[in-house]
């Protein structure tokens, strides 16, 4: 087996000093695509927020090892993290509207990142983000570079946000929740584009979701999670079609009703 | 009222009060206990240090700085409060009004308003006091004018956030008239605020008294001020450095206590407004809370 | 675009604004019993010297006649003559500004500089000690009146340590370094209670961006620490700081008036202070008049620039 690109291994994460994750485990191959699920506090997203180094105010990792390329990030500094993000490891998470700064226009936050993190110069960097957010189906490419965030839709900016996640070329894209504030109809399109660019740049996928359709559409195993320890992991079909843990197959029977079969046949 | 009662309990509330506390016992048999008469000048100790005749010391004509300190805080402390009376008089009415007396009132009330706030203090203060006669009440007058504004936008806040209140609501539905309603209901949630804006507002009005006097706006020399004390002091600091040590504190100490006592009763009641800074055009805080909450 | 559109929406604001504090102003001197012949020649001027000197000022038309004959002069930079002097009270006035508006503007300027850097600090370091002696010493300051400190700067360096003159001014065109040196203490005594507030308000603004997403997005994005606090913190969190600065620089040109007294400097202040004991209506008035205008253009540039720090908050003014 290829060696892992992010190996997380016996992960504790503590909050104001108590542990709230007790010692998660796994391993994502290059190219590989996991989903992390769980309900609201299970500890996924402190999870997810201690891999990319920014936990919440107050919120720690406490033991374990987070692997990157076989480094271990967990006790990084700021400096060193900074030469990791872009290049080898980017993000995005749920709400996106607020992850974009409300008084730039979505266009200088990515020309930004292209001249800081690809040292390309205001001209190039400007042509290289209208050639991105229209690889990322985004209309009139030119016009949504000079908008501010309030002008564009919530499905519109996570597109402008993968744009800038993928924009370093990262191995690795951390996607917290990345559909949940999305209506229906635009959440299968962000859906389909994470997928069309993990084909395209061999792009490695940690997916953090409650919504096991979601998990089944993106990712080729599962982990799950449950008051901040690992229940169950697999290859998603199988924990899917036959779970073993009795709270996967109550997570599972909750979403029946959502339409999972369809997807999971498909 | 419970917010009031609560915030008067805390440490700091307790000091400030005991401050302000002393400042009105001063002003009140200050001239009694004065050792000296604030005029009498003692041509053998003119510019003197502190000593056990006078405590204090004295200033370039020999007169005891402690006997004119505190008569001079009468005179400081009864023109600041007139001039907050007034500012709460023409401030407090009015915004109740602009919120529950119709659209006209409204308007031509903000319009003056942001008139009025355009106006700087000291400046106008020094205009009015000269053309109105130089006097310290015609002074008094015009900051009580500039200090509408504050309490007009703090009530007028105040009492349009409880216009959609539901029991303001049910109460309209009750068939109770307008002004009971704004006497019962309005009335109590709006008074710890006003509070607050009048502890703030004595503050700052103390230091306008104080910047008038210390020009010489609005009172005949030889009587004693703060603020003329330490004009005076300023022509003799080589020979007496330390002479504005003592008003000047009076003037600090004071202030700060009105200003301990407003942020205790404020966050008490959870008023996070700051009541002191008025702004120009109330438009301007407005638009950047809307969009930090957006 | 925005830029203009915002100036545009601020000075709509100001003018009636302007045309009520100016009617304020103007109502003030025809309320007083104050006239020419009075302010020139006091008790010795007769019923018939009252009346030609009332006649000569045009004191004998009707009040709103006058008021727009003096607004409509005063847009034209014609503030009439002193009662007093006779001169002209805009020469006047041209003299004095620019003492006046040196002392606001360099204090204006100490106070940003001051004040950013208190506040930003204190942000960055929230909770730490520099954070909390940050908030101690504004809470100090904002209790010293400007005079006060002025005093306490004299005694401390022109008396005790003589380093700066006690008071008085010389033009920048006698040398910038001697101009500095005598602006230095009353800049200092005025910009202090500003400087105090605006590190008071960038810090809690600041505290409360840097918790933001946007922050923590890039952050994650590999952004350096310098160019997410000044690239993306500062410019949303500095708003309520601006908007503060906005309602201070009526305060500084106010406190101007007091602190070029402290200092004896020849600016608006011993004007207006003469002028008023003086019972120069004119005089007065025309000073009045500057403020307001001063005050206005201030709160325009002000607003001009919240909307463009905050192009998104949408109403600009």
């Amino acid at each position: 087996m290829q060696s892992p690109l992010l190996s997380v291994d016996d992960l504790h994460v503590a909050a104001g000093g108590v542990d709230v994750v007790h010692g998660v485990s796994f391993d994502l191959a290059p190219g590989e695509a996991i989903g992390l699920v769980g309900e609201s506090g299970s500890g996924k997203t402190l999870t997810c927020r201690a891999i990319l180094g920014v936990p919440p105010p107050g919120v720690t990792v406490s033991g374990g090892a987070i692997r990157l390329a076989g480094e271990d990030v967990s006790r990084y500094s700021r400096r060193q993290w900074d030469r990791v993000r872009g290049p080898r490891v980017a993000a995005v998470f749920q709400d996106p509207a607020s992850y974009l700064n409300p008084s730039l226009t979505v266009g200088r936050q990515l020309d930004e990142v292209l001249r800081v993190k690809n040292g390309l110069d205001r001209r190039a960097a400007r042509t290289r983000a209208v050639e991105l957010l229209a690889s990322m189906g985004l209309h009139r490419p030119e016009h949504v570079h000079d908008q501010y965030p309030y002008e564009l839709s919530g499905g519109m900016l996570q597109r402008v946000l993968i744009a800038i996640a993928v924009s370093g070329d990262p191995d690795l894209l951390v996607a917290d929740e990345p559909t949940t504030a999305l209506d229906v109809t635009v959440q299968a399109e962000v859906l389909d584009l994470i997928a069309a660019l993990r084909a395209e740049r061999r792009l490695s996928l940690l997916l953090v979701s409650h919504d096991l359709a979601v998990v089944a559409q993106l990712c080729d195993r599962v982990v799950v999670l449950r008051h901040g320890r690992v229940v169950e992991s697999g290859p998603t079909r199988r924990v899917l079609d036959d779970p073993a843990d009795p709270y996967t197959r109550q997570l599972v029977a909750d979403h029946r009703e959502y339409g999972l079969d369809r997807l999971v046949t498909r | 009222m419970r917010a009031l009662r609560l915030a008067v309990r805390l440490r700091p509330a307790k000091l400030a009060l005991a401050v302000l506390g002393l400042v009105v016992v001063l002003m009140a048999v200050g001239d009694t206990i004065a050792p000296y008469d604030p005029l009498h000048q003692d041509t053998t100790a003119i510019l003197a240090g502190p000593s056990a005749e006078h405590w204090l010391g004295t200033d370039y004509v020999g007169r005891d700085v402690l006997s004119r300190l505190l008569a001079g805080s009468r005179l400081s402390v009864v023109a600041a409060a007139e001039a907050v009376g007034l500012g709460l008089l023409l401030g407090v009415l009015p915004g109740l009004a602009s919120v529950y007396f119709g659209r006209v009132f409204e308007w031509l009330s903000l319009r003056v308003m942001d008139g009025l706030m355009a106006l700087p203090f000291i400046i106008f203060a020094i205009a009015v006091a000269a053309l109105l006669g130089n006097g310290l009440h015609q002074a008094m007058f015009a900051v009580g004018v500039l200090l509408a504004p504050t309490f007009y936008r703090v009530t007028r806040a105040a009492a349009i956030g409880l216009r959609q209140a539901q029991y303001v609501e049910a109460g309209t539905l009750f068939g109770a008239t307008r002004w009971r309603i704004v006497r019962t209901h309005v009335w109590q949630k709006v008074l710890p605020t006003v509070v607050v804006t009048t502890a703030t507002a004595m503050a700052g009005a103390l230091l306008v008294v104080s910047s008038l006097t210390f020009l010489g706006i609005g009172v005949q020399p030889p009587a004693p001020t703060w603020g003329g004390m330490l004009a005076s002091d300023l022509g003799y600091l080589t020979q007496r450095p330390f002479g504005p040590v003592a008003p000047a504190l009076l003037i600090i100490v004071t202030v700060a206590a009105l200003n301990a006592l407003a942020d205790a009763i404020r966050d008490a009641t959870g008023d996070g407004a700051p009541a002191s800074a008025a702004p120009l055009h109330e438009e301007v805080p407005d638009a950047i809370s809307a969009a930090v909450r957006r | 675009m925005r830029a203009l559109h915002a100036v545009g929406r601020a000075a709509l604001i100001a003018v009636p604004v302007l045309l009520i504090s100016t009617f304020i102003t103007f109502g003030l001197g025809a309320l007083s019993d104050q006239n020419p012949a009075a302010a020139a020649m006091g008790e010795t001027a007769t019923q018939a010297d009252i009346d030609r000197l009332n006649h000569e000022f045009g004191l004998d038309r009707p009040f709103l006649e006058r008021y727009a004959t003096w607004i409509g002069d005063a847009v034209t930079g014609d503030l009439g003559r002193s009662w007093f002097t006779h001169i002209p009270v805009a020469e006047s006035i041209g003299q004095r500004l620019p003492v006046s508006l040196s002392i606001a503007a360099l204090a204006l300027l100490l106070a940003v500089v001051l004040g950013a850097a208190a506040g930003i600090g204190a942000a960055l370091n929230a909770g730490g000690w520099f954070d909390r002696a940050v908030t101690a010493v504004s809470a100090a300051l904002s209790t010293i009146p400007a005079f006060v400190a002025g005093i306490a700067l004299i005694v401390v360096f022109s008396v005790l340590i003589p380093v700066f003159p006690a008071g008085g001014y010389v033009p920048p065109s006698q040398g910038v370094g001697p101009w500095l040196t005598y602006l230095m203490l009353p800049a200092v005594a005025l910009s202090l209670d500003s400087a105090a507030d605006l590190a008071r308000q960038l810090r809690t603004g600041l505290v409360g961006t840097l918790r933001e997403n946007y922050v923590t997005g890039a952050v994650v994005r590999g952004l350096g620490p310098r160019r997410v606090v000044f690239g993306h913190a500062l410019r949303n969190g500095a708003g309520p700081a601006v908007a503060v600065l906005g309602l201070h620089v009526p305060r500084l040109i106010g406190g101007a008036v007091i602190t070029e007294t402290v200092f004896a400097m020849p600016g608006l202040g011993q004007l207006a202070t003469t002028g008023a004991l003086q019972g120069d209506v004119p005089v007065v008035q025309g000073t009045l008049l500057v403020a307001i205008a001063l005050v206005l253009v201030s709160s325009v540039v002000v607003n001009v620039a919240l909307a463009r720090l905050r192009p998104g908050s949408g109403r600009t003014v």
